[in-house]
């Protein structure tokens, strides 16, 4: 009786331990490659080529906030920052009553920047590439 | 270049547009001449008028429609794809939100691919008949094909770019151009049925409705 529980508990641990892992988002910002935002569901397009950390380096942003930003009361804080929070925590897809929907605001955050810099991609195939 | 095709380039083609399709309505208008075409235009014609744009817009709605049902079949498939693609195309609402806050309705991607196919069908089907039905085959020039080639050119530039075949950028600016060429070349060629089928329509519909017996009943819609 005693061993069956224990090997009961112990065949849920690695269970759960495996689910975790594979359900985990990807862990280390190095890791991301691209965005396929899970929040949008059934997606219309590939996923958004996005390599977090050479996109940042090559495109000479020191501030996490720029993307990452965090709002207080309709404001936002300087300096603080949101990373490890999703987009989708705060930008729904339906859209919500206080921020923009999800889509417009990944598609803002990043072709504003693209189209005032002249550099970085503008064009919805450049950007999702099969 | 990209900047230059989706931003003035934009503004000037809708531009030629409008601008023109207003001007071949209005000349089309000051052209009646109730003496030459043996007419009373006047307000006595409006239901008649009115009558043969709308039985004319249904499938199969007017006589013309049911002779030739094949024909009706096709070029209904084709306009309504023609028009409900670009319209109700997502990346183009997206791109109309992003520049000027207006988005409506929109179809799903994988929506249009398929659409964007039964046109291509549509617009084979059309080739084909100026090919194969003699009578359409003697007023058949090389133009029509050019007009057809014009309005198909959007559709298979921008399928092209959706599935990103060959070079992207330079396949997407070449979509774009083609729509232009397309705005641009409505007021100038037959495309400008677009706008005159109406005012036809209307001529036509007021004419039978005031002279042959549109006003006594008869209400046959050719
Ligand atoms: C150019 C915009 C941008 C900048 C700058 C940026 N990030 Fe991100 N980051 C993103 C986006 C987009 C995501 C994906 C968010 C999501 O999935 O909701 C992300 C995700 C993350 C994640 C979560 C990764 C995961 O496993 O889900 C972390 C952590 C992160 N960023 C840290 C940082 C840090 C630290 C900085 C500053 C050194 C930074 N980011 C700067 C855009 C940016
Ligand atoms: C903690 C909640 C929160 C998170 C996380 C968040 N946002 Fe926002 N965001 C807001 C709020 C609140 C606003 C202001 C309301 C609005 O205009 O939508 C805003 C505004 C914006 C705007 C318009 C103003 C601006 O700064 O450009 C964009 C674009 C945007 N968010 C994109 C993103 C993206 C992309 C992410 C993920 C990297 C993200 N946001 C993460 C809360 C958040
Ligand atoms: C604050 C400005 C800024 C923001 C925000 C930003 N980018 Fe960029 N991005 C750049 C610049 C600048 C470049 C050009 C870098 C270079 O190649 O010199 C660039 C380049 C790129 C490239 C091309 C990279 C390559 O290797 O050629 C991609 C893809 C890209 N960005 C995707 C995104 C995505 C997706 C987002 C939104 C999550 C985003 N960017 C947000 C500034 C920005
Ligand atoms: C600068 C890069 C960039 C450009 C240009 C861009 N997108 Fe996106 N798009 C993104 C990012 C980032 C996301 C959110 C992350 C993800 O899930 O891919 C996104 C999300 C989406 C989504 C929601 C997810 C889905 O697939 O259903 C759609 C739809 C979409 N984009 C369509 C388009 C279309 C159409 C265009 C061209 C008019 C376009 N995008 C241009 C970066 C871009």
């Amino acid at each position: 009786m005693r061993k069956r529980a224990v090997a009961l508990y112990a065949g849920m641990g690695v269970l759960i331990s495996i689910l975790t892992f594979m359900l985990m988002p990807a862990y280390s910002q190095e890791d991301i490659v691209n965005l396929a935002d899970s929040a949008f569901g059934d997606r219309e397009r590939p996923a958004a080529v996005f390599a977090h950390e050479e996109h940042n380096e090559k495109a000479e942003i020191e501030e996490c906030n720029v993307c990452h930003h965090l709002y207080r009361g309709g404001n936002k804080v300087d300096d603080e920052s949101s990373e490890g929070t999703n987009c989708s925590a705060c930008h729904y897809v339906e859209g919500g009553d206080t921020t923009r929907p999800l889509m417009k605001a990944y598609h803002e955050l990043c072709k504003s920047c693209h189209q005032e810099n002249k550099a970085g991609p503008v064009t919805c195939g450049e950007c999702h590439r099969k | 270049m990209y900047e230059f095709v989706s931003g003035p380039l934009v503004w000037i083609s809708f531009g030629i547009f409008f601008i023109g399709l207003l001007v071949r309505v209005i000349s089309y208008i000051k052209g009646l001449d109730w003496q030459k075409d043996r007419v009373a235009y006047s307000a006595a014609g409006i239901p008649g008028a009115a009558k043969s744009i709308v039985y004319w817009l249904i499938p199969f709605g007017s006589q013309g429609w049911k002779n030739n049902p094949f024909f009706t079949i096709g070029t209904f498939i084709f306009h309504i794809c023609l028009l409900g693609v670009p319209i109700f195309l997502l990346a183009h609402n997206i791109l109309l939100d992003e520049s000027w806050g207006i988005s409506w309705w929109t179809i799903s991607d994988s929506t249009a691919d398929w659409i964007t196919l039964i046109f291509f069908v549509a617009v084979i089907f059309l080739v084909i008949r100026r090919i194969v039905n003699p009578n359409v085959r003697l007023l058949t020039t090389g133009y029509d094909y050019l007009i057809l080639a014009i309005a198909a050119a959007p559709f298979i530039t921008g399928y092209m770019a959706y599935h990103q075949w060959m070079d992207y950028k330079t396949i997407l600016i070449i979509h774009i151009l083609c729509g232009e060429l397309m705005l641009i070349a409505i007021p100038f060629t037959k495309l400008s049925h677009f706008v005159l089928f109406f005012c036809s329509r209307a001529q036509l519909g007021m004419d039978y409705g005031i002279k042959r017996g549109g006003r006594y009943g008869r209400g046959i819609c050719w």
